[in-house]
């Protein structure tokens, strides 16, 4: 299956060389004019849009596999490998939440990576506070359908992001370049 | 604006997580694409690219055995495979500016932060295929140039030594050289 090695065009200058590869992907630039009504991100979005009948699904899935993460960090204890997979699944869950129409589920998720990710020695992070988030993932989900559910994911986002803080600073005090990263926004989406 | 024959492109997804390869593939068909490979981590990953041949790879960054960055460090190996030049989409929940360093230093061609749109997915992959940059090869990296933009009111120190030859070498837009091939 594989093509012909690729060949390049290379310039030596002082410390450095410039290359310019042979561009394989010229083949794709159509001569045709770009036909707005044929447009492919809509098609896209059409498709995502017909695929969107298993997000729910998945969303389930993926909170189960939070939930049972948490179950083993507290079975198990907080040990690399148990932690990895509590903030995998959070962090896929931060990253797509948005996708399958559950845009508030991702700030809860992230303030959790972030618990995990700033903490220099996992062992101190407090069982409970593993818990409120878990917790807060699962309830705002669950509850999504209600009117006022993505203000009260904010305000509980917000309350959770804030007690995290609180100890990851104290965590911190010593290492400066992590506190100025603690105490800069988020830019997941609220 | 460019119009793209994905039809033409092969692709090669690696991400561990089901639904978002999934989503990838419904993203690409969408536009076109045809050949959609995938792989669930880095090291089937690096087999597929040496397999495939791919000419876009969409790479996770969180991924167990190596992860995207470690797997982006092994392709970036001028003579080491077939397509060290490969362009390279890094798709991550990771956001953080330090992150998007790292990936631009591994030699990523593009980064793209979650959640994934077909839009932002889309204008990613114009930029690989009708706006090539020449790759940069100095001791201590091999990649696309880093440089995206050229200032001329740039006041700070010069690092790259040798002329200021290298600042000018640009690759004409491929739409034009169609055109002009046309």
């Amino acid at each position: 299956m594989a093509s012909a090695r690729n060949t390049a065009a290379v310039r030596t200058m002082g410390d450095h060389e410039v290359i310019v590869p042979e561009n394989k992907l010229r083949k794709a630039v159509s001569k045709e004019p770009f036909d707005p009504k044929d447009d492919p991100v809509a098609r896209a979005e059409k498709a995502l849009a017909e695929l969107s009948g298993e997000f729910g699904s998945w969303m389930d899935s993926e909170c189960d596999r939070l939930d049972a993460a948490r179950n083993t960090v507290k079975s198990e204890g907080f040990d690399e490998r148990n932690m990895e997979a509590l903030f995998h699944a959070a962090h896929d869950l931060k990253g797509q939440a948005a996708t399958f129409g559950f845009p508030a589920v991702a700030s809860a998720a992230d303030s959790l990576c972030r618990l995990i990710e700033l903490t220099p020695d996992a062992k101190r992070i407090p069982g409970v506070l593993v818990d409120q988030h878990v917790d807060a993932v699962r309830a705002i989900y669950r509850e999504y359908e209600r009117s006022d559910a993505k203000e009260l994911a904010k305000l509980l986002t917000r309350r959770l992001r804030e007690v995290t803080d609180e100890f990851l600073i104290a965590e911190n005090r010593d290492r400066p370049e992590v506190l100025e990263q603690i105490k800069s926004p988020s830019i997941v989406p609220q | 604006m460019v119009r793209i024959e994905f039809n033409r492109l092969r692709f090669l997804v690696i991400d561990d997580n089901a639904h978002m390869r999934r989503i990838l593939r419904t993203l690409l068909h969408g536009f076109g694409a045809r050949e959609v490979y995938e792989a669930e981590d880095g090291a089937s990953g690096l087999e597929a690219f040496t397999h495939y041949v791919p000419d876009i790879m969409i790479v996770d960054w969180a991924m167990p055995i190596f992860d995207g960055l470690e797997l982006t460090q092994m392709i970036r190996q001028p003579g080491a495979n077939a397509n060290p030049y490969v362009a390279i989409i890094m798709l991550t929940g990771h956001s953080e500016k330090r992150r998007v360093i790292a990936a631009r230093d591994a030699g990523i061609t593009e980064f793209l932060a979650k959640p994934i749109s077909a839009k932002g997915l889309y204008e990613r992959i114009v930029n690989v295929v009708a706006n090539p940059r020449p790759f940069i090869k100095t001791a201590t990296y091999f990649g696309p140039d880093r440089r995206r933009l050229s200032n001329p009111s740039y006041i700070g120190p010069e690092r790259r030594k040798g002329g200021v030859k290298a600042e000018t070498i640009r690759q004409a837009p491929l739409l034009d050289k169609v055109r002009t091939q046309g």
